[in-house]
C-alpha cells in the first residue's frame, strides 16, 4: 500500500508540472493574438485615456511574463485588481477574474461544472452499458446478422457529428413527437425528475455516439479473449456458456474497456462543447467557447487547466484501477 | 482387459473451414479401462488433441463429430450441451498442455480449482475453497492454504501444472485426459508430474488417456498405445507390442528418432524425412507413403489403396495399417 501512496504522490507532482507548462502555453498563445481585451471593457466612447485606465486595472499593461507570474501568485496568495475604492479582491486560490462576466473564474467553474458533470456522468453510464452489451453480443454472433447490425451501428455512430445527431434528436423527439424538453437545464437539487427529463436527450445522443467505440473495442477484445486457452479450460470444467462468456471472457476484456472509459469520461467532464451548445446548457464547454469569443483569457486558462486536471486525474484513476483489475500488474 | 470405462468407435471430426471440409480425425477407435493408461502418440497435427476435445465435446462450432463415444456405456456424441456439461470436468476431466495459458490470469488458483468443484457440487464458496486447498495440497503444492490465494503467474511451471491437475481431479473424475501434460516442463519436473498422475490413478482407479509425443514417457506409464498419423490410426497394441514388435514404418520411425542410451551414439539423431501431410490432402493410398522407406518393397498398392488396420502378432489386439504384411526389418 505505501507503494500506491508514493505512486499517487509522484503522479500528482508530475501533473502539477504538466499544468504549469499548459497554463504558460495558453497564456502565450492568447497574448500572441493581436487584439486587446481591454477594448471590450473600455465602453463607448472609448477615449485613449479610459483605455489606458482599463488596461492598468486589468493589469494588461504589464509584460506577458509578469502577468503569468501574477496569475501563479494569485493561486497561492490571492490577488486584487485596481486601487482605492474601486479595488477588486480575488481570494486565494485565485485562478483569475473574468471582467466580462464580473466573477472570479473559480466561481464560474463551480457554477458550470454540475451541468457538465450531469451530462457526462449520465451519458457515460448509458454508453458503457450499451457499448459493452452490444459488443459482447456482436462477438458471440460473429459474422451473423446481429454482429453486422452492431458493427453498422458503430460505424454510423463514429461518423455522425454530435451536433447533427443532437439537432435531429431535438427535431424528432422534442418538436415532432413532443416527448422531451428541447433545451435548458434544471439543477438536480431543484427537481430530480425535471433534471433527468431535461437531460435524457443529451444523454442518449452522447451515449449513442460514444457507444460506437465501445462496441468495436468490446467486440475485438471479446473475440480475442474467447480464443484463449483458459476459455477452453472453463468449458472443460463444465461451465455453462453464460459463465464462460461473462466470468471468464468479459473479465479479461474489461481492462482495456475501463481504461478507455476513464479517459473518455475525464475528457468529457472538462466540457461537452457541442452537446452543451446544441441543447443550450450552460456547462463548462459553453463557458469556454463564449470566453474564447470574448477574449476572456482568465476564463480560458482556468477552464483549460480544470479540464486538463480532470484528464490527468482520470489517467491516475485508470492506472490505479488497472492495477486492481489485473493481478499481473499489482502482484508483479 | 476389464470392461472399458471409455470407448471410442469410429470417431470422425471434420472442420468446416473457408478452404472446405477438413477431416482432422478420420475414424479412430480406442478404449481405456479403469486404472489403465492409454497413450495416444503422434506428431503435431495428427489429430491427437482434436480427438480428446471431441470426447469432451469442447470443439468449436465449425467442427462436426461423428462416431461413438461411450462413457460407461452411455453415448456422449449428440448429447445436448447441458447434459454434456454435467459430465465435463466431473466424469471426464482434461489436463492441459500449457498450464500458464490454461489458467485464467485474473483469478487465484484456489478460486479456479474451487470453481471446478462448485460447478458440479451445490456447496458454499467457502467449502469449495477448502476442498480446493485440500486438492492443491494433495498434488504437492507446499503451503497450499496460503498459495491458493496466489495468481497463476506467481507459480513456477511445474507448480502450475500441479494446479491444473488439482483442478482436473477435484471432482474425482473416472477418466482423465492429459494432453501432453509435461511438454513444457523440465525433465525432473516431468518425472514428478508423471509420478503424481500414476499415484492418483492407483488411488482412485482413474482411467488415463495420455496424449504425448514423448515415447520415453509412454514406455514408462502406458498400458496400451495408439499411434496416430494424419488423423488415422497407424498402429495400436500394448506398450510391449509397440516397443518390441512395431509393425508400422511410422512407429519404427518414431522409435528410431528416439535417442537411446543402450546403443552407441550416432553422429546425428535419426529423423523421419519429410513432414506430415496437411489434413485432407491425401485422398488415396497410404497417408504415410510419401515419407515411407518401404514403399518400393510394396509397390503400387501404397499409392492406390488405403491400408486398413489388420492384426499383427503380439499380445492380444495388436494391429497396424500397413500393406507391408510382416514386421519390417529396419531400413535406414
Amino acid at each position: 500500500m505505501p507503494g500506491l501512496v508514493w505512486f499517487v504522490i509522484r503522479r500528482l507532482f508530475s501533473a502539477l508540472l504538466v499544468m504549469l507548462a499548459l497554463s504558460l502555453a495558453v497564456y502565450l498563445v492568447f497574448y500572441a493574438i493581436p487584439t486587446d481585451p481591454a477594448l471590450l471593457a473600455c465602453g463607448k466612447p472609448c477615449t485613449p485615456d479610459r483605455l489606458e485606465q482599463a488596461r492598468h486595472f486589468m493589469q494588461l499593461d504589464q509584460s506577458t511574463m509578469q502577468q503569468y507570474l501574477n496569475f501563479l501568485k494569485g493561486i497561492v496568495a490571492g490577488r486584487s485588481y485596481g486601487e482605492g475604492a474601486a479595488v477588486l479582491h480575488c481570494d486565494a486560490p485565485c485562478f483569475g477574474y473574468s471582467f466580462p462576466l464580473a466573477r472570479p473564474v473559480s466561481t464560474l467553474i463551480a457554477d458550470r461544472f454540475p451541468v457538465t458533470a450531469s451530462i457526462a456522468l449520465g451519458a457515460a453510464v448509458l454508453w458503457l452499458v450499451i457499448g459493452v452489451s452490444l459488443g459482447v453480443l456482436a462477438a458471440l454472433n460473429r459474422g451473423r446478422l446481429l454482429d453486422r447490425l452492431a458493427v453498422g451501428f458503430a460505424l454510423i455512430g463514429v461518423s455522425t457529428p454530435s451536433f447533427l445527431f443532437g439537432l435531429l434528436a431535438i427535431l424528432v423527439f422534442g418538436f415532432w413527437l413532443n416527448m422531451v424538453p428541447v433545451n435548458g437545464y434544471v439543477p438536480l437539487t431543484e427537481s430530480p425528475v425535471d433534471w433527468a427529463w431535461h437531460l435524457v436527450t443529451p444523454w442518449l445522443v452522447l451515449a449513442v455516439l460514444q457507444a460506437s467505440s465501445y462496441i468495436r473495442l468490446t467486440r475485438a477484445q471479446m473475440l480475442e479473449e474467447l480464443n484463449l486457452d483458459h476459455i477452453t479450460t472453463a468449458r472443460a470444467k463444465g461451465a455453462g456458456e453464460r459463465r464462460v462468456v461473462v466470468t471468464h471472457g468479459l473479465r479479461g476484456a474489461l481492462v482495456p474497456i475501463i481504461t478507455l472509459f476513464g479517459l473518455d469520461l475525464g475528457g468529457l467532464l472538462g466540457g461537452a462543447i457541442l452537446t452543451e451548445k446544441v441543447f443550450s446548457m450552460q456547462g463548462l464547454g459553453d463557458l469556454l467557447i463564449d470566453s474564447v469569443g470574448n477574449l476572456d483569457v482568465a476564463v480560458v486558462v482556468g477552464v483549460t487547466l480544470f479540464a486538463a486536471f480532470l484528464v490527468i486525474l482520470a489517467n491516475l484513476v485508470v492506472d490505479i484501477v488497472h492495477g486492481a483489475l489485473d493481478p499481473r500488474v499489482s502482484h508483479g | 482387459m476389464a470392461d472399458p470405462i471409455l470407448e471410442v468407435h469410429d470417431l470422425r471430426v471434420t472442420f468446416d473451414t473457408e478452404g472446405g471440409l477438413v477431416p482432422a480425425v478420420d475414424g479412430i477407435d480406442f478404449a481405456v479401462a479403469p486404472g489403465k493408461t492409454l497413450a495416444i502418440v503422434g506428431e503435431s497435427g495428427s489429430g491427437k488433441s482434436v480427438s480428446s476435445a471431441a470426447v469432451m465435446g469442447i470443439l468449436p462450432s465449425n467442427a462436426e463429430v461423428k462416431g461413438e463415444v461411450l462413457l460407461d456405456g452411455r453415448e456422449l456424441v449428440g448429447l445436448p450441451d447441458d447434459e454434456l456439461r454435467k459430465i465435463r470436468g466431473n466424469d471426464i476431466a482434461l489436463v492441459f498442455q500449457d498450464a500458464l495459458s490454461a489458467l485464467n490470469p485474473y483469478y487465484t488458483v484456489g478460486w479456479q480449482v474451487a470453481e471446478a468443484y462448485r460447478l458440479h457440487h451445490a456447496v458454499s464458496k467457502k467449502a469449495a475453497f477448502k476442498r480446493a486447498v485440500e486438492l492443491l495440497d494433495k498434488v504437492g503444492i507446499p503451503d497450499a492454504a496460503r498459495r491458493a490465494k496466489s495468481y497463476p503467474h506467481e507459480f513456477s511451471g511445474g507448480m502450475r501444472q500441479r494446479v491444473v491437475i488439482a483442478m482436473a481431479l477435484v471432482n474425482n473424475p473416472r477418466v482423465l485426459i492429459a494432453d501432453e501434460p509435461t511438454t513444457a516442463l523440465d525433465v525432473t519436473v516431468q518425472a514428478q508430474i508423471m509420478q503424481l498422475l500414476a499415484d492418483v490413478q492407483e488411488e482412485f482407479g482413474t482411467a488415463l488417456v495420455l496424449i504425448s509425443h514423448d515415447l520415453g514417457v509412454v514406455a514408462e506409464v502406458a498400458d496400451d498405445v495408439l499411434v496416430m498419423y494424419a488423423g488415422r490410426a497407424a498402429e495400436r497394441g500394448t506398450v510391449r507390442d509397440l516397443f518390441y514388435r512395431a509393425a508400422h514404418p511410422y512407429s519404427l520411425g518414431l522409435l528410431g528418432a528416439m535417442p537411446r542410451i543402450d546403443v552407441p551414439p550416432k553422429p546425428r539423431l535419426t529423423t523421419i524425412p519429410g513432414s506430415p501431410p496437411s489434413p485432407g490432402s491425401i485422398k488415396t493410398g497410404c497417408p504415410f507413403q510419401p515419407r515411407c522407406a518401404y514403399t518400393e518393397r510394396v509397390g503400387e498398392r501404397c499409392i492406390t489403396e488405403r491400408p486398413e488396420l489388420t492384426p499383427r502378432p503380439g499380445e492380444g489386439d495388436h494391429e497396424a495399417a500397413c500393406h507391408l504384411g510382416r514386421r519390417p526389418e529396419v531400413v535406414s
